[in-house]
């Protein structure tokens, strides 16, 4: 019994002498973060850093407000860093505002009771995909007026103006940066699969059935996923969407659209819907190229396989090329991202981003206070020392963790400030371009077609489609018209009782 | 006199009843905040239609109706009784013959008693995320390296939809088991020894005794255990959501796993995720009032 008594005790202390150290680890979480100077931030990222303007802007501006994108004590040093840097010079150009850090990550769920308590920070980063649900149901902050006095309204990129304002016009959020959706490429693999040109630069898959021939190519060489595709949650349906805009499914044969009379309707059932979902089929049980357990992969995990090497095509955007590679620990040299594959009816790319938006308790001054912070961070569409300061810092910490400094997709329409953006970025280019030519170049020559988010409930959509997508790669033999036509009559219920009947 | 006395005992009755509620005070309290004024809530919420938290029209049992029309929930429901299942077939039998083996050692039972209850004190999420390593369909998998070296080719297991629930519940019973075991284990110390030496003397067998004198005695901790084990599993939301996330095409779907997604999945519908909670409430309501039932004409019979 006493050795019982004893192992007991000793399992105790231990238990004890780990929470202790775990609450001194977890100290410095709680209040506000002590300045950090990173131990491996570079000259050249301390340099920009220093370089930021001293001068006093506004001394009478009074608030206090709450960074709800501040990153995590668990973040690159550098990063860190950087957000310490706008900190101070926030702090020495408006004296008077009170920032307060917050490490709060923004998930639907955990946003909604904070902005009916009053707890919601002063600003927070969600998707593209929930600022109009946000702004319908009143939980976000109106910063027109903001805006306006800054002169950063009428640059504002239309598409983005439709996405982050009411049936008013008035404002609710800002890009933060857009993305467009194409494919993440592990050349190691491709390599390894013999699929290079002669100039050592992998073989881009521009059509779906190239993605399908070339995956099973390296599956048969390398034993390895030939694609890695995350179909669990809305993740799957998600990235069928834009497969299903390549097969067709656009105007009158999109999977929702408003029919004359103004109702929304579902159609799965479409032969493009249909020969979309073939498709699905056949990468699972004609190809074999999807990586083993497809039906429990997430966004992470995708990125995740293709870094360590168990894939070798990940369906990803622009926006997260730091995911595979300084994350994940792949070499730039062995990542290249290309445009998304065309299909038999078309070549889409999904467009999407992530917005700044704002309390819905937030005063005029708070308001003012945040365009002041996010001018500083070189979100707003202007040129002055401080901004170019701040993408510099930008760049030269994205370097210093080992993410790609790529070209950047603007969401403003400003010529000279696009410009500048990209001086900028070449001078802080750390990979080689002509692993991503091909992606910007479909942009920019207009090769490809960006098309935005299907309209109205897309999560809603995404879930039913990743239901059946799950359906037909786990059961060879599943009537994919009967699922389709399942998953349809389910999101028609949806929309009927959400938008039609409402 | 006797009227004075029964007076003082009346008012020390009084005041140990005033002292009796002041400490039951922060406890009740603390339920009706956190426990009672939710859960009827919950029902009233499930009457509405909402807009995020708020209420903004009485539509009746609409919710509920439109909930349980639905085939995702009549396959949540399914999924919810075949956990049931599959845990009182794995789950339940389990602890007990820990408890008898553990109890039944004579070197080693505290370091026995420790291993089994071992897994209980690891996170559940992380407990999620190293089975997952272990099942991953990936040659990487750990149950794939382990059946390679006898020659078997790599398989897939969280991507069928026949096994997810039966490896969601063993990975809970692993979990599970020892904390259930160390219950039985104190409720078996209290058999009373005397049994066993007269069993013994009489010749009754290891399973005789297992049979005449064990099982008998843990019956009703048996029962209790029985019924918190279905409460229990019936609530089963994390770790279908962190393993399979509800797949493959809903085969590992719980029913409060349905009521997260009516909430947080994207759109935000209170209401409906509030029917899905009365739901499964009421079902073990039910399940509960059946066990009292039965429970309680056994005790009659005794």
């Amino acid at each position: 019994m006493k050795k019982i008594i004893r192992a007991l005790a000793l399992i105790l202390a231990l238990s004890l002498a780990l929470s202790l150290l775990a609450g001194c680890g977890g100290q410095s979480q709680s209040a506000e973060p002590a300045p950090t100077k990173a131990p491996e931030m570079s000259e050249e990222l301390e340099s920009e850093l220093n370089a930021f303007s001293d001068e006093v802007i506004d001394p009478d501006l009074t608030c206090t407000i709450t960074l709800g994108n501040w990153p995590a004590d668990t973040a690159p040093a550098s990063e860190l860093a950087v957000f310490e840097g706008y900190k101070a010079t926030m702090a020495k150009q408006y004296p008077n505002v009170t920032l307060v850090p917050d490490y709060y990550s923004y998930t639907l769920s955990n946003y909604v009771p904070m902005a009916k308590g009053g707890t919601a920070p002063s600003i927070f980063q969600p998707p593209f995909t929930d600022p109009q649900l946000l702004i319908s149901q009143g939980l976000v902050g109106d910063v027109t007026d903001a805006l306006a006095a800054c002169g950063a309204l009428e640059k504002f990129s239309p598409s983005y103006v439709e996405m982050l304002a009411d049936e008013n016009g008035r404002i609710y959020g800002l890009p933060r940066d857009g993305y467009v959706l194409g494919m993440h490429l592990n050349v190691a693999l491709f390599r390894e699969a013999g699929l290079v040109t002669e100039d050592g630069l992998p073989m881009i898959p521009t059509t779906l059935q190239e993605l399908a021939e070339y995956g099973q190519i390296i599956r048969e060489k390398t034993g390895k996923a030939g694609l890695v595709f995350p179909a669990s949650e809305t993740y799957g349906g998600w990235l069928f969407t834009n497969i299903a805009w390549n097969f067709g499914c656009v105007g009158d044969s999109a999977l929702e659209y408003q029919d004359e009379t103004g109702r929304w309707v579902c159609n799965f059932t479409s032969p493009e819907a249909i020969a979309a979902m073939e498709y699905m089929r056949d990468l699972r049980w004609k190809y074999d190229i999807l990586n083993a357990d497809a039906t429990t992969t997430d966004w992470a995990g995708s990125h995740s396989l293709l870094g360590t090497g168990e894939a070798a095509m990940n369906f990803a955007a622009d926006d997260s090329v730091d995911q595979p590679t300084a994350n994940k620990g792949l070499p730039l040299e062995d990542f290249a991202l290309v445009p998304f594959p065309a299909g038999p009816a078309g070549r889409y790319a999904l467009a999407g981003g992530t917005c700044y938006m704002f309390s819905p308790d937030i005063t005029p001054d708070q308001a003012t206070a945040l365009m002041a912070y996010l001018r500083i961070l070189g979100k707003l569409p202007f040129l002055d020392d401080d901004i170019i300061a701040g993408m510099r810092a930008d760049y030269a910490a994205k370097r210093d963790r080992g993410a790609p400094v790529l070209p950047a997709i603007s969401a403003w329409n400003d010529e000279e400030y696009n410009a500048a953006k990209q001086a900028i970025i070449d001078e802080y280019c750390n990979v080689d371009m002509r692993l991503y030519n091909d992606f910007f170049d479909s942009i920019s020559e207009g090769t490809i077609t960006l098309r935005a988010e299907e309209p109205v409930f897309a999560q809603q959509l995404y879930r039913e489609l990743t239901a059946v997508i799950q359906r037909v790669i786990t059961r060879e033999n599943a009537d994919i018209y009967k699922a389709m036509n399942e998953a349809q009559e389910s999101f028609q219920e949806y929309l009927d009782d959400e938008i039609n009947n409402a | 006199m006797k009227n004075r006395n029964s007076d003082l005992i009346r008012r020390g009755r009084r005041r140990e009843d005033l002292k009796a509620w002041l400490i039951m005070l922060p406890g009740i309290l603390l339920m009706t905040f956190f426990v009672w004024e939710p859960l009827l809530e919950s029902i009233r919420m499930s009457l509405y239609k909402t807009e995020n938290v708020e209420l903004v029209k009485f539509i009746g049992l609409k919710n509920f109706i439109s909930v349980m029309g639905k085939s995702n929930f009549t396959q949540a429901l399914t999924n919810t009784f075949a956990y049931t299942f599959w845990s009182l077939l794995i789950g339940f039998v389990l602890p007990i013959l820990l408890a008898m083996l553990v109890g039944e050692t004579v070197r080693g039972k505290g370091f026995f008693r420790t291993a089994a209850y071992l897994p209980n004190m690891l996170p559940g999420l992380a407990v999620i995320i190293l089975w997952s390593a272990f099942f991953s369909g990936e040659k990487s998998g750990v149950l794939n390296i382990l059946l390679a070296k006898l020659g078997v080719p790599t398989q897939t297991y969280l991507t069928r939809a026949n096994l997810v629930i039966p490896i969601i519940i063993t990975i809970a019973t692993w979990k599970g088991a020892g904390a259930t075991a160390l219950i039985y284990m104190a409720g078996m110390a209290s058999v009373n020894p005397e049994l066993y030496e007269a069993a013994a003397i009489d010749g009754a067998s290891v399973w005789q005794r297992v049979v005449h004198i064990l099982l008998p005695s843990i019956k009703k901790l048996a029962g209790t255990l029985l019924i918190l084990q279905i409460i229990s599993v019936f609530q089963i939301m994390y770790e279908p959501m962190v393993l399979t996330k509800g797949g493959p095409d809903n085969a590992s779907l719980s029913l409060m796993q349905l009521m997260w997604q009516y909430a947080f999945g994207g759109s935000m519908d209170y209401g409906k995720a509030s029917a899905v909670a009365v739901i499964v409430t009421a079902i073990l309501l039910v399940m509960t009032a059946v066990y009292s039932y039965f429970n309680n004409k056994e005790s009659d019979w005794d």
